[in-house]
């Protein structure tokens, strides 16, 4: 089964996306599973077997051919490997694969990001724009810290700041942790 | 006397005092504040206890240091003495032990209709859990 959890703050932003489908869609706007799971962009897919083990960590899979030309990659193959899985108890190789826990750092963007995301509920813009700012310094090229905080600051995802950041997580090397197929 | 309030697995609001940038709470305010209480034998939580050795680390004068209690048991916390909070993180194991030993971490999580799911409520199916966004 799947089990969707969006990473997001906006309900209504996720109702769209989440639009005729039947498994259960989570909300998670205070960022935990970034926080357990160490998970740094989206989407992110783990697998998880039978007896709560994790069969195939964080890995960069999409559920659509909208950002291939993009990635280079098709959500066909994952798929296969998940069919493979469900109905032979067969992972691919890259399942082994150890992901680098979150530094210290990395960790504390999470908590900024979540002390910033409450005090914007409660109104406080102020506090929340620094907290927004700590986290962003604790960890530059972490999209969930980045870039899930820029519609909370009335800036555009997908626009210059975005470009910005990709352009420089991308000069770093695309640190991304978990698997990354399409790198 | 002031308040602090704690953005942990639940928000809590406590009343105590910030000295030197510190969040001080009451001894038998901890256990309110972030679910670990103070015992004999150590800060202790459901069956876990961790040793504290004479609790000089995390006592200032009669009080308890929240970021020094968190700091005992490994779980990361960020302090804003100004607005009166701590956020206090997961505990450091249940991620490695996700990334080292593949545990999967248990969470709760209300769907869109507010009602709340939990990993483990699905145990004994293969699951793929899906991070997502709409940035």
């Amino acid at each position: 089964m799947v089990i969707a959890v969006a990473i997001d703050e906006s309900i209504d932003e996720v109702r769209v996306l989440a639009d005729g489908i039947t498994y259960p869609v989570l909300m998670d706007p205070d960022h935990l599973l970034t926080e357990m799971y160490a998970i740094s962009n989206v989407p992110a897919v783990i697998w998880i077997d039978e007896q709560g083990r994790i069969a195939r960590p964080n890995a960069n899979e999409f559920g659509s051919d909208m950002f291939s030309e993009f990635t280079g990659r098709t959500c066909e193959g994952h798929f296969n490997q998940v069919r493979a899985w469900v109905h032979e108890g067969v992972v691919p190789d890259d399942a082994d694969s150890q992901i680098a826990d979150l530094d210290d750092d990395e960790v504390a963007a999470r908590l900024h990001f979540r002390l910033a995301a409450h005090l914007r509920r409660a109104g406080d813009e102020e506090g929340a724009a620094r907290h927004f700012d700590a986290a962003a310094e604790l960890a530059p090229l972490d999209f969930t810290v980045v870039r899930a905080a820029m519609p909370l600051r009335g800036e555009s995802p997908f626009g210059e700041e975005f470009f910005k950041l990709l352009e420089e997580y991308q000069a770093a090397g695309s640190p991304f942790h978990g698997i990354n197929p399409a790198s | 006397m002031t308040t602090i309030t704690v953005l942990g697995d639940e928000v809590a609001t406590t009343a105590g005092e910030w000295a030197d940038g510190s969040p001080l709470v009451e001894p038998d305010a901890l256990s309110a504040a972030v679910g670990w209480t103070l015992k004999p034998e150590g800060l202790c939580r459901g069956d876990q206890c961790v040793l504290v050795g004479d609790g000089s680390a995390i006592r200032v004068g009669d009080k308890l240091d929240l970021a020094a209690v968190a700091n005992a048991v490994d779980q990361p916390t960020v302090v804003d003495p100004d607005a009166g909070f701590v956020v206090l993180g997961q505990p450091n194991a249940t991620r490695r032990a996700a990334l080292q030993d593949r545990q999967a971490p248990d969470f709760t999580l209300a769907d869109l209709d507010g009602t709340s799911h939990s990993l483990s409520d699905y145990a004994g199916k293969k699951r793929l859990l899906v991070a997502f966004s709409s940035w």
